[in-house]
């Protein structure tokens, strides 16, 4: 009997300290958010139960994202190079401005379907979107920082140590965890709003310009900047000339290989009326001049991908229906989406008249 | 009908605390053995900051010398492997505290260690990682994301770039190019079993597999051939004291 009673005793103990530990996580909450899935798009590659959403973690993303204090002289975040008007690229800048009068070396890309892409920069360099924020951080011709530096910047904030503790349950700061809510915002930027898309959905139908530059697209382009997200992430060599004072040997930069010579990733299509000028060093200042390479510029060589060989041939008529389709990429839904605008910055989607930081 | 339900009670408590225990521990009983990197150059001790002649007789002057340990398994005389859990360590010349590795092992009869110089791959791709391997200690290349194995970087006078520096910044996990190296070492001269001490043996980085001449080649920033040949020169990098 006393044995029972003992055994019940210690029962009681084991189940109270098990609720104590319980309760102990019950304190943080975040609020989870679901990531949408465009309807007839494939499955994102991002790992999201490694990082799962929660709008603590988004809303302290989007504050790194356009915070200053990510650079060394406080003058460059993520959002000035990533400017939402111009779906997020660096607007009507063949190169980007970054610390003390230095330029990039590459056009920056607009910032959207991230979560779809298994790596990231021109030349695939970077193999988690988690990590590709470092890269901006250390680089002297961007924001010149060090990783170090930004991490303790941010844990001297108050403020950030509260956002911080809000997305992830308590005050750390650390590499991953900026990488992570970093992660979380750019994961949001999904544009799937477009003419085009309405189209798809049933919702609008093209005008004939749209619909038979549609047709040429599905015929003579699609095979590299494949649907719906109007890249198939590949890298190419599309013949074209190195340019001598970059230098850029693209993506064998990355595996050493020369068969790999300047290859690019193909980007996508989407919202690009809005992201000129074009190409990995941002060489073509307007679609006419990327519609010339395909036809007349390009320098076809050993690595030069085979559906190119002979160029591309395109007549005018061509090149004018498949403007009208390209334009119908515009999403002008997620340009304007204040949720993705600077924390407090009102936005009409509209560039600013002088844009220079 | 009381001894029932008691007994009852005895099995759940039995089962309950032994549960535990097997979600905790391993069955084998654990020991702790400590291992105490030595950084050398032939047999002068390593001193940052001041120069010293190497095998192929450049003069060097090194600032920076660290690396990745990490994936550590023991083998006991009959030739049994345990492969200990997965944990990584960086080894900085300039922290005398990150030169002790204290790992737990089971209580067995270590015949010989075997480690990998670096970062296997999967953690190369896994996202930005915390503790050892958090890109922030320096030792990450962003542009091209991947961790450096090691780094060996200074001043020489044979060196023909800026500042008459030298750079050897090793790293590369794709296949072919990968510049971690499985070291195996035989401990079992060693006088202390629980306490293993390792000599890197710098002038093995510039002769070993091949030769490395600073006049040749001052800087390695990228994955690729030099890398490899400098990975595989850094590969007969240790040795056991007895
Ligand atoms: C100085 C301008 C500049 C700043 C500041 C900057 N970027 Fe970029 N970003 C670029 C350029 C240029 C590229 C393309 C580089 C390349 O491909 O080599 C790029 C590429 C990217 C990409 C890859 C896109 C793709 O399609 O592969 C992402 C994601 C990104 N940046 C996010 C960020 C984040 C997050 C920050 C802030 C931590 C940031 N950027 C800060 C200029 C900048
Ligand atoms: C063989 C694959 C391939 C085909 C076919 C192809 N492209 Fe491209 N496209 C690329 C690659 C790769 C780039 C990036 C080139 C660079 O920057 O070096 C690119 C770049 C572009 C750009 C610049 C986008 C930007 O944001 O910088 C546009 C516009 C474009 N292509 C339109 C088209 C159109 C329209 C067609 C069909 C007429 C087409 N492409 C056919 C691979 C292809």
């Amino acid at each position: 009997m006393r044995l029972t009673k003992n055994i019940w005793v210690l029962f009681l103990i084991i189940i109270t300290g098990a609720g104590w530990v319980g309760i102990d996580n019950r304190y943080f909450k975040p609020t989870p958010v679901k990531f949408q899935v465009p309807k007839g798009w494939p499955q994102p590659v991002y790992d999201f139960s490694k990082n799962p959403l929660t709008e603590e973690g988004i809303l302290l993303g989007r504050k790194i994202f356009y915070d200053g204090r990510l650079s060394k002289d406080g003058d460059f975040s993520c959002g000035s190079c990533h400017q939402q008007f111009g779906a997020f690229n660096t607007y009507d800048h063949p190169l980007s401005h970054g610390f003390n009068n230095s330029l990039t070396t590459r056009n920056a890309p607009g910032l959207f379907n991230l979560a779809w892409q298994k790596e990231f920069m021109w030349d695939g360099g970077i193999n988690h979107l988690d990590l590709q924020p470092l890269a901006p951080i250390t680089a002297e011709n961007e924001m010149a920082e060090t990783i170090e530096n930004v991490v303790n910047k941010l844990r001297s904030d108050k403020e950030y140590r509260k956002l911080f503790k809000a997305a992830f349950g308590d005050e750390l700061i650390n590499t991953q965890r900026v990488g992570r809510a970093l992660s979380q915002f750019l994961l949001q930027l999904v544009s799937s709003n477009s003419k085009y898309d309405k189209v798809m959905r049933g919702e609008a139908s093209f005008i004939l310009p749209e619909q038979l530059g549609y047709e040429i697209f599905k015929k003579k382009c699609a095979s590299c900047h494949s649907e719906p997200l109007f890249t198939d992430y590949s890298y190419r060599n599309t013949g074209i000339p190195i340019d001598p004072v970059l230098n850029d040997l693209g993506r064998m930069k990355i595996t050493g290989n020369s068969s790999d010579s300047l290859k690019f990733r193909v980007p996508s299509l989407r919202n690009v009326a809005l992201t000129f000028p074009y190409g990995h060093d941002g060489r073509f200042f307007s679609l006419i001049s990327v519609f010339d390479h395909y036809r007349k510029n390009m320098v076809p060589n050993a690595v030069t991908d085979p559906l190119l060989k002979n160029r591309l041939p395109l007549s005018n008529f061509e090149v004018g229906q498949l403007t009208a389709f390209l334009y119908t990429l515009t999403d002008s839904v997620f340009i304007k989406d204040p949720r993705f605008a600077a924390p407090g910055a009102g936005n009409n989607g509209k560039p600013p008249r002088d844009i220079h930081p | 009908m009381r001894t029932p339900a008691a007994l009852l009670y005895m099995i759940l408590l039995i089962a309950v605390t032994t549960g535990f225990t097997a979600a905790g521990k391993p069955h084998l009983p654990q020991k702790k053995i400590t291992l105490f990197f030595h950084h050398k150059l032939g047999n002068e001790e390593l001193v940052l900051s001041s120069p010293v002649k190497n095998i192929l007789g450049e003069t060097i002057t090194v600032e920076k010398f660290k690396y990745y340990v990490s994936n550590f398994s023991v083998t006991d005389t009959r030739g049994n492997t345990v492969v200990l859990p997965v944990q990584y360590f960086l080894v900085d010349e300039a922290n005398s505290l990150s030169k002790t590795i204290i790992l737990t092992v089971p209580d067995i009869s270590i015949s010989s260690i075997g480690f990998l110089l670096g970062v296997d791959s999967t953690r190369n791709v896994s996202g930005v990682q915390t503790g050892a391997l958090d890109p922030s200690n320096g030792m990450f290349w962003t542009w091209n994301t991947g961790y450096i194995m090691a780094k060996l970087e200074g001043s020489s006078d044979a060196s023909a770039s800026a500042g008459h520096r030298f750079t050897f910044d090793i790293g590369g996990f794709r296949n072919g190019i990968n510049a971690a190296r499985m070291i195996h070492l035989d401990t079992s001269g060693t006088g202390k079993q629980e306490q293993i001490h390792i000599t890197a043996d710098l002038n093995r980085w510039f002769k070993g597999s091949s030769e490395i001449r600073i006049a040749e080649t001052p800087v390695c920033h990228n994955s690729g051939a030099l890398a490899m040949k400098i990975a595989d020169n850094y590969s007969h990098l240790f040795s056991i004291n007895p």
